[in-house]
């Protein structure tokens, strides 16, 4: 019916609002494919071209920087007590001429507001806490930047380490297939399945407290999500012409997985990476909630930060600092992880 | 590829293969469950202390509690006891933090509270974290897209406590609009900051999928051939575009549902709320065994059972993925 | 003979409750009941004057809620299970035992009219006021206890707190029918008749009656419990009050609890409030700002909560009771078995500015084996009110102690020295032992201090099990009397966590429990000071303080009674305006 109308009518004239180019802005007449470039440059040209993830990454070195640094800008130690100096609030030289970070506080008192300046009212006239000082009359500079790095330092080793194991699980068990898969994820399943909590608590109360156990205890809660990521696209290669030249030429299972299939993956396995660890400092930091965080007196950002919770509404200028970094340091590492999926994603460039 | 073939023949093959894959799925789960219980009995023995140390008590008193109890048998003589009875609804006494209160009692006045928290929690997540996905997704590269991920992390940049903290302080506190604590009299007014403060991270996690998603569904050539077929706006959006995000967003949502509606202990903690959560990390440090024990089971039964259902949704939604279960 | 075991008995408790935190402590609870006499334990009638004069004093209530805050859930209401201070206070909320607590913490005749003492001490005879009924109508009678005690002895109930009735109360046949040896129903205590309750010990012991206001010798209702069956004491349904306030809303492990007057209890004319709305709280910034909203009438808070609060007239620092110490691995470390050693670490410590630097919560130094203001003596005086009795052995002096250190390493011949230190993983252990870590290390050259922290389930375990070097622990007292310090320390008992021995320290303490000096008051009083001069001398434990909790309470609330043993908080006379 439609088809006779149509016919009926007179030959339809195309206009330019009918057209309309997919995908017409301005790059498209560059061609960018003039030279042939090395894989990895042209993710660092993509990287660069993403200007949040630049600024992540920037923050992440900064950070980074000051962790490995900043304790060692100041004369005070991370666990150097004097209790005649706590709770001092921010005080920075020549800055606090402007009323700022001049060691005041505004103390919210259940009978109202007071503003004290413990600095002369204890008579310390040359003292400076930059952060301020907090119960113990510790510096909170020198403590945030060696939680600060502790935190990287736990995280960066337990994404590696969670990479490594859950990566070879997830690729084996991929490769395999069959009744090896098969028991494999029923295993992946059982850990899944019990809490993390139950496991995390109990290795941390079986194992002695520490740096090395609590990298352990976080790379439990992350080894599952990078297998099956690695087990995904393990399925997805292994049927690939490449494997099977690889195979036809005799190599064994192991180089298949790790010299052939692993480089073509390597991309989803470093953006998992990169999410992992704010996940790690995370978790860490709720492990210290929990009282199983890095052992007194040595601290993390978690730590510091729930040591500086019961002060919240008392002495906020404590919390603020190893709040803050934390932020940045996840908001960072989110950024260079959103960054670095694209410019290693093929796929998503073509957007 | 092959969608074609299965497409015509559906309703025949859906029948049979899915009956069988079902079949399958759920005496694996069962087996499953069992080897859960195993490791739990397992992971109990190896706790540090017990839960009966307090230094008042001297051993001919912590040997007849032992008794009282049966945890002077044979770990696997208590592991078939512990399951024989589970069959009969039965899961044991507390030792500790209720002390010879039967768990089911506790845990079902506390499971509907942390259940109901963590829908909530869900719903808010979601809903949000879906919004600001597509809003980056749309706005892709633009200051919006940088704004909503900032929006969507900063939930998750700063923990959990110290969130819900505050959200009591401004909203509790101050401007009164919310009560500070959880109570029986009103549910729902204070549930609020809790739900609000479990949100954050399924929120940004949702965000984060969603946008990802939205971005390689709207660069794919079913896309381009739908709004080449003249199809525009909502209809593109929703009926095309989202439904195809969809189904990954669903696997990330599916194990943080199972996380929340378990209880948090950090928003039970600082809300009072009587949920499972707290309840779980006091048993822990307790030694509470048959609490820790059934709580975790729980959590593994739920657990399993949505990433079964899950699976199944698949099958139902997606042939060619329950097809390739079935190759493996 | 009974006078002078009575005369113990009330010097012992008359102290109690003043525990020494601060000036401000306890202020406007004791006056109302100061009228009192002494005698008042002895008399029905005198209490209940007492407790006219109260209500008169303060006049009629206006039958509010009275708002607390509580930091951990009930364990327990059952009173022969229940172990933890909470389930305690609420336990005695709505039962009364053969004894109550008044304000100062002495034993006041509550369902007893009157107790006879036999002249060796050994047989006690209660007699239960007519007028106590159980909130189902039934009267309280003698074998209501008989039936609680039965209970709490008995093998398959397996209470934690059976001690109590074997070790501490003495009665007759408790200990063997705790071990299994004989049956429960051959406990030394018998329902003569329905109003009279015969109790058999095996030695004098001189605070017996205090022991009655301790919730393990609450009765129970045998009829209600057989019906109620295993469910009993998990729901208001299946609790029986016989106390001042009745449960009417509560579940297992609950986060809020409440509690209505009970308009038939033999006292209710003195009960001023309408009822009592606990509210489980473990954030203690929650619970300020809750305060500060009116929702709670008193409130814990946390150390560095005390800049907010410290200027506000509601601020008071409570005596907790609990004695926190350090406890040497004697037996295990060769290094700690040096005396030298141990004098240094304990006299390097700063007790000082643990407690005014760091807790902030009013708890007081301590540099005796016993803390102060829980016991006192025949004469009425704290056992430990010196604190400078010590001092040639425990003070904070820190060039003594670098001189002891010295003199120690000598003898051992080393130059260094690594100690690890094991601390619950709580807000107050985690941050005094950083303060003693710090302390130790600034005083003792060479000196390195490793802090490992654990739940403190796992800590005990690991004391008792001398898996430590050094530990951080904390004892609270189960009776008013030194013994349930000194007895601590006795060969092999499983809480002398050093595993130190000394057959003249044994000598005494049975002597003081069992022995003829146990029949002495004023001998056995000087018995237990040489007990703690040896305990000190030698070093066995390093004192630390005696925890106080630092609290709101609303100025428009008086009357709460707090004490340091059993019940901690008491609120039969509270006036809320």
């Amino acid at each position: 019916m439609a088809e006779t109308v149509m016919l009926e009518k007179e030959p339809y004239v195309p206009t330019d609002a009918d057209f309309k180019l997919k995908g017409n802005d301005k790059d498209i007449l560059v061609d960018s494919n003039f030279a042939s470039q090395s894989f990895w440059k042209e993710v660092i040209a993509r990287f660069r071209k993403k200007k949040s993830a630049v600024f992540g990454l920037i923050f992440v070195l900064v950070i980074t920087f000051f962790a490995f640094v900043g304790p060692s800008m100041n004369s005070y130690t991370y666990s150097g007590q004097d209790l005649s100096q706590k709770n001092l609030a921010p005080r920075i030289p020549l800055i606090e001429y402007t009323g700022f970070f001049d060691g005041h506080e505004n103390i919210a008192t259940t009978k109202g507001t007071k503003t004290v300046n413990l600095y002369f009212e204890n008579k310390l006239p040359d003292t400076f806490y930059w952060f301020g000082s907090d119960n113990f009359g510790r510096d909170i500079w020198t403590r945030t930047w060696s939680g600060a790095q502790v935190s990287l330092i736990i995280a960066v080793a337990a994404a590696i380490i969670d990479m490594i194991i859950g990566m070879s699980y997830g690729l084996i068990s991929g490769y395999f297939g069959g009744k090896v898969d098969m028991v494999m994820q029923r295993i992946l399943e059982i850990a899944n399945g019990i809490p993390r909590l139950v496991i995390v608590t109990l290795l941390l109360l079986v194992f002695k407290p520490g740096m090395l156990t609590i990298i352990v205890a976080l790379m439990l809660t992350e080894w599952v999500g990078m297998s099956r990521i690695a087990r995904a696209e393990m399925l997805k290669l292994k049927e690939q012409e490449f494997v099977l030249a690889s195979r036809t030429l005799g190599a064994g299972s192991m180089h298949i997985i790790f010299s052939e299939v692993l480089p073509n993956i390597i991309g989803p396995i470093i953006t998992q990476v990169m999410f992992s660890i704010p996940t790690a400092i995370f978790t860490e930091a709720f492990l210290s909630f929990v009282g199983l965080g890095i052992p007194v007196p040595r601290c993390s950002l978690g730590s510091l930060i729930s040591e500086g919770f019961n002060s919240f509404t008392t002495h906020p200028y404590q919390i603020i600092p190893p709040i803050v970094v934390m932020a940045l340091l996840m908001l960072s590492f989110n950024l260079v992880a959103d960054g670095l999926r694209e410019a290693l994603d093929p796929k998503l460039k073509e957007m | 590829m092959g969608g074609g073939r299965y497409l015509s023949s559906r309703s025949f093959s859906i029948g049979v293969v899915m009956k069988k894959y079902v079949i399958k799925r759920v005496v694996t789960a069962l087996f499953t469950l069992l080897a859960i219980t195993l490791i739990l009995f397992i992971l109990m023995q190896l706790m540090p202390g017990s839960p009966f140390n307090d230094e008042k008590l001297n051993d001919t008193q912590r040997a007849a509690l032992y008794a009282k109890y049966g945890l002077d048998k044979p770990i696997i003589v208590q592991f078939f006891q512990y399951v024989f009875n589970m069959f009969r609804g039965d899961l044991g006494v507390s030792y500790k933090i209720s002390k010879n209160t039967p768990i089911t009692q506790l845990i079902a006045s506390r499971l509907p509270i942390s259940i109901g928290v963590g829908f909530a929690a869900v719903m808010i997540g979601a809903v949000v974290g879906l919004l600001l996905g597509l809003l980056a997704a749309f706005k892709k590269d633009t200051v919006w897209d940088t704004l909503a991920t900032i929006i969507s992390v900063i939930g998750v940049s700063v923990p959990s406590y110290v969130f819900a903290l505050a959200l009591s302080y401004q909203f509790g506190f101050k401007l009164k609009w919310f009560p500070m604590l959880f109570s029986a009299k009103d549910v729902i007014g204070s549930s609020v900051l809790p739900s609000i403060s479990l949100s954050m991270f399924t929120m940004a996690s949702i965000a984060r999928f969603t946008r990802a998603e939205m971005i390689e569904v709207l660069g794919s050539d079913y896309m381009l051939l739908a709004e080449s077929k003249g199809l525009s706006g909502n209809k593109l959006i929703f009926s095309h575009a989202l439904r195809n995000a969809l189904i990954p967003i669903i696997t990330v949502l599916a194990p943080l549902v199972v996380d929340l509606m378990t209880g948090s202990l950090v928003v039970e903690k600082i809300f009072s709320i009587p949920g499972v959560g707290s309840l779980l990390v006091n048993a822990i440090q307790s030694n509470d065994y048959n609490v820790v024990i059934a709580l975790s089971f729980i959590y593994s039964a739920m657990y399993i059972v949505i990433m079964l259902a899950v699976d199944i949704l698949y099958g139902v939604i997606d042939p060619r993925i329950r097809v390739a279960k079935e190759g493996d | 003979m009974k006078k002078k075991i009575l005369s113990v008995m009330l010097a012992s408790v008359l102290a109690m409750s003043m525990i020494g935190c601060g000036s401000s402590a306890v202020s406007g609870v004791t006056e109302t009941e100061t009228t009192e006499s002494a005698d008042s334990t002895q008399s029905a009638d005198t209490a209940e004057s007492a407790d006219a004069t109260a209500a008169e004093a303060t006049g009629e209530g206006s039958g509010e809620d009275l708002n607390v805050m509580l930091e951990t859930p009930v364990e327990s209401l059952d009173p022969q299970q229940a172990t933890d201070g909470t389930s305690f206070e609420v336990i005695a909320d709505y039962t009364d035992g053969l004894m109550q607590m008044d304000a100062d913490g002495q034993a006041v005749n509550a369902i007893a009219e009157s107790v006879d003492v036999s002249d060796d001490g050994l047989t006690y005879t209660f007699h239960l006021r007519a007028d106590a009924n159980w909130s189902n109508g039934e009267p309280v009678t003698a074998n209501d206890f008989v039936f609680a005690w039965q209970r709490a002895v008995d093998p398959e109930i397996a209470s934690e707190y059976s001690y109590m009735l074997s070790d501490i109360g003495q009665i007759v046949n408790a200990q063997e029918i705790i071990d299994g040896a004989k049956d429960k129903t051959e406990l030394g205590v018998t329902a003569v008749d329905d109003k009279t309750l015969e109790v058999k010990l095996n030695v004098p012991v001189s605070y017996f009656l205090s022991l009655m206001y301790f919730p393990t010798f609450y009765p129970v209702n045998q009829a209600f419990y057989e019906s109620v069956g295993d469910t009993f004491a998990t729901s208001p349904e299946t609790t029986l009050s016989n106390g001042a306030f009745v449960l009417d809303d509560y579940q297992p492990a609950a986060t809020a609890i409440h509690l209505t007057k009970n308009a038939d209890y033999y006292n209710a004319d003195s009960v001023k409030l309408a009822g009592l709305n606990y509210q489980v709280i473990q954030d203690s910034q929650q619970a300020l700002m809750s305060y500060q909203n009116g929702d709670l009438d008193t409130t814990l808070v946390n150390g560095e909560q005390v800049d907010q609060v410290k200027d506000d007239p509601a601020f008071q620092a409570i005596g907790a009771g609990y004695m926190w110490y350090i406890s040497p691995n004697i037996q295990d470390v060769k290094e700690l078995a040096n005396l030298n050693i141990r004098y240094a670490i304990t006299m390097a410590l700063n007790r000082e500015a643990i407690t005014t630097d760091v807790l902030k919560d009013g708890s007081a130094p301590t540099f005796t084996a016993v803390p102060m203001d829980f016991a006192a003596g025949p004469d009425g005086s704290d056992f430990s009110a010196d604190q400078t009795k010590f001092s040639d052995v425990c003070k904070y002096d820190a060039a003594a102690a670098a001189d002891y250190w010295a003199k120690g390493l000598e003898e051992l011949g080393i130059t260094e020295l690594t100690l690890t230190m094991i601390h619950d993983a709580d807000d107050a252990p985690i941050k005094v032992a950083q303060v003693v870590k710090e302390q130790l290390e600034t005083t003792l050259p060479g000196l390195t201090v490793e802090l490992q922290q654990m739940p403190k389930k796992e800590r005990v375990q690991r004391m008792q099990e001398g898996e430590f070097e050094l530990g951080l622990t904390r004892w609270g007292p189960d009776y008013a009397d030194p013994m349930t310090y000194l007895g601590m320390w006795v060969t092999n008992n499983s809480n002398n966590y050093g595993f130190w021995s000394n057959a003249d320290y044994d000598k005494i303490i049975d002597e003081c429990t069992t022995g003829e000096t146990a029949m002495d008051a004023t001998a056995r009083w000087a018995a237990l000071y040489d007990a703690e001069k040896i305990v000190m001398d030698e070093a066995v434990i390093f004192p630390l303080y005696t925890q106080c909790n630092a609290e709101l309470i609303s100025t428009d609330v008086s009357g709460i009674e707090f004490h340091p043993v059993a019940l901690n908080r008491v609120y039969k006379n509270a006036v809320k305006n």
